[in-house]
């Protein structure tokens, strides 16, 4: 593979954590602005904790996602019983107050006599762990990939347990599940948790791949375009936010064809699918079908 | 200059800027108030008619009149596009469909104007030019002057034309009783896209005394003015008019003693968390509604 290749394929990787993230809120039924804030926390709590504390990346990485999870639970337990738009507002203005906080924190310290850590809108660069630790580009693509692979099949276990069977019952009609004595709030804020260590552990990984962070790496724009993942990939599977990413990034942002009118594009195939299909390119319904696709050649027909 | 001038000072410039808000939030409570949608695009709308005001400006030498002209009528068609691409299709699902097609549709419009413009900062032309009033010890610039009164008169327009027209009739039937409106024979279709098409031009009067005053318009622009207008009409109550204006007062107010105080970055986390904490604490605002009537309205609307 190319390095560009190499490079694109990591980068959909990465950002897939935070759609996916957004993709676990929506499956109950939340429409989130605000991952953005947790894959961000994420970062600069892993990120700190490599450059600045010197901690091993086996340890930072999952203190990124704790980060991000006790955030979203603390976030999730202010914010979920908001109906509709009042959430969706509410986790934007908090992923904005969280992005002026990172331009507003700074933590520096010195390391080998350079100094290091967090500086306002200055960003936090020097986050070497990885490099240090000599991965190579292929390495670094194999790490992403393979936690992605792991929280993607863990999703898709979990669906076929109670606990998912309550998720999809509390996204498809709130009033009934209550009224089948599924605990809503409980189910949401786990949902809401789970998302936030999500986006927290791919914010990780992002600081430590790419080295340097900053503030308005983590705008709205990055949270809308992790909600748009879910919607266009299809909220049937956990694979749909990550098929979303690949379209994005993979088609639109690398290759030149649309280069100048990215947005352009990508905004009207979003506002087109809404129409079209509302719950995206691989839906319930389609996910069924490929499922039978295979139990049909496993189980052939009779007569 | 005692502090208490200061404090006085600082609240004339909040009370201008606060004009402007008031403005914003006006044109996204009307459209709220119809359609009980929240159009996020409204912001990048405003910033298209003002970047292709700008473009003509800076190629055609358009004057602030023409300028203003065009301002209006591209964030007007802009705003018939957005009610057509992401609210007409959508009517009858899930609220939620049409904010992230808005904001889907945000993204379009913003890069659309950035292709135009492509720079940083982009010359706008000044609505008048002159020394500011004197007022004893605080000044006044005349076109923050212009602004108030041209805010004040749209706000009464508005109210007079919601209270006084049939057309504000059939408006205040179809966002009080949906129901009602289709049983006397309201087209739902038309007056939904005549709500958008005001709203938009409103938006754009204000775009233009806005950026009049600052004599530059910049990228930010469409989420500046989706997220103040925003907060102007959270802070004073979904829906309502009254609430459109004091909530864009009181945002201008508290903004610039925050600025004062606290500096820009000080000042916008300020609005957020106040954003936030009127979400979690007061979802319906000053002069809103309280959530349970809400999400019985909504509900009902279902």
């Amino acid at each position: 593979m190319s390095d560009a290749a190499i490079s694109v394929l990591t980068n959909i990787g990465m950002i897939s954590f935070v759609g996916l993230s957004a993709w676990v809120l929506l499956t109950v039924g939340c429409v989130s602005f605000g991952q953005q804030a947790f894959f961000g926390l994420g970062a600069y709590a892993a990120g700190i904790g490599t450059a600045v504390w010197q901690w091993p990346l086996l340890l930072a990485l999952p203190f990124g996602a704790l980060v991000g999870a006790l955030a979203a639970a603390l976030l999730g337990a202010m914010t979920l019983r908001l109906h509709g738009l009042y959430f969706s507002i509410a986790t934007f203005a908090f992923a904005e107050c969280c992005r002026i906080g990172f331009e507003l924190f700074s933590y520096r310290t010195t390391r080998d006599g350079e100094p290091i850590g967090p500086d306002g809108v200055e960003g936090f660069g020097e986050i070497r762990a990885v490099f240090e630790a000599g991965f190579t580009a292929t390495d670094q693509l194999t790490l992403v990939w393979l936690l992605l692979a792991l929280a993607v099949s863990l999703l898709i276990a979990v669906e076929r347990t109670r606990h998912g069977i309550r998720a999809r019952m509390v996204g498809e009609d709130p009033v009934a599940a209550a009224l089948h004595g599924v605990d809503v709030a409980h189910v949401r804020l786990a949902a809401a948790t789970v998302a936030g260590a999500l986006a927290g552990l791919g914010g990780g990984l992002y600081a430590h791949l790419t080295t340097y962070i900053e503030p308005r790496l983590f705008d709205a724009m990055l949270g809308v375009h992790a909600l748009a993942y879910g919607l266009i990939g299809g909220l049937g599977t956990a694979i749909g936010p990550v098929l979303g990413a690949a379209l994005d990034i993979g088609l639109l942002e690398s290759t030149r064809w649309f280069s100048g009118s990215r947005m352009i594009v990508f905004g009207g195939l979003v506002a087109v699918l809404i129409i079209l299909r509302p719950r995206g390119l691989l839906d319930e319904a389609a996910v069924r079908r490929i499922a039978n696709l295979f139990h049909a050649r496993a189980r052939p027909r009779h007569g | 200059m005692t502090p208490l001038i200061d404090v006085v000072q600082v609240s004339i410039d909040g009370v201008m800027t606060g004009s402007g808000y008031a403005l914003l939030a006006l044109g996204f409570t009307l459209m709220f108030g119809v359609m009980r949608r929240l159009n996020l695009s409204f912001g990048a709308a405003l910033m298209l008619g003002a970047y292709a005001a700008g473009w003509l400006h800076l190629h055609a030498g358009f004057g602030a009149l023409a300028v203003a002209a065009t301002t209006v009528v591209v964030a007007t068609l802009a705003g018939v596009y957005i009610e057509r691409l992401c609210f007409a299709p959508l009517r009858g699902r899930d609220a939620i469909a049409s904010l992230v097609s808005s904001f889907a549709v945000w993204m379009q419009l913003e890069e659309l104007a950035t292709l135009m413009l492509p720079r940083h900062t982009n010359a706008f032309p000044a609505l008048m030019d002159g020394d500011p009033f004197l007022f004893g010890p605080f000044h006044v610039r005349p076109d923050q002057i212009v602004m108030l009164v041209i805010a004040v008169a749209l706000m009464l327009l508005v109210w007079l034309t919601l209270h006084r027209t049939r057309a504000g009739l059939a408006l205040r039937v179809l966002a009080d009783q949906p129901g009602a409106a289709l049983a006397v024979g309201i087209d739902i279709r038309s007056t939904a896209l005549m709500t958008f098409a005001a709203a938009s031009a409103l938006g754009g009067i204000a775009a233009f005394l806005i950026l009049a005053g600052d004599r530059q318009v910049t990228p930010m622009f469409g989420m500046w003015a989706t997220t103040k207008g925003l907060i102007a009409m959270m802070l004073g109550g979904l829906g309502s008019i009254p609430g459109a204006v004091v909530g864009g007062l009181a945002l201008g107010l508290i903004e610039a003693h925050a600025q004062w105080r606290l500096g820009p970055q000080g000042r916008d986390l300020l609005a957020y968390a106040l954003l936030f904490l009127c979400l979690v604490w007061r979802p319906g605002g000053l002069f809103g509604q309280t959530l349970a009537d809400t999400e019985a309205t909504a509900r009902a609307r279902l």
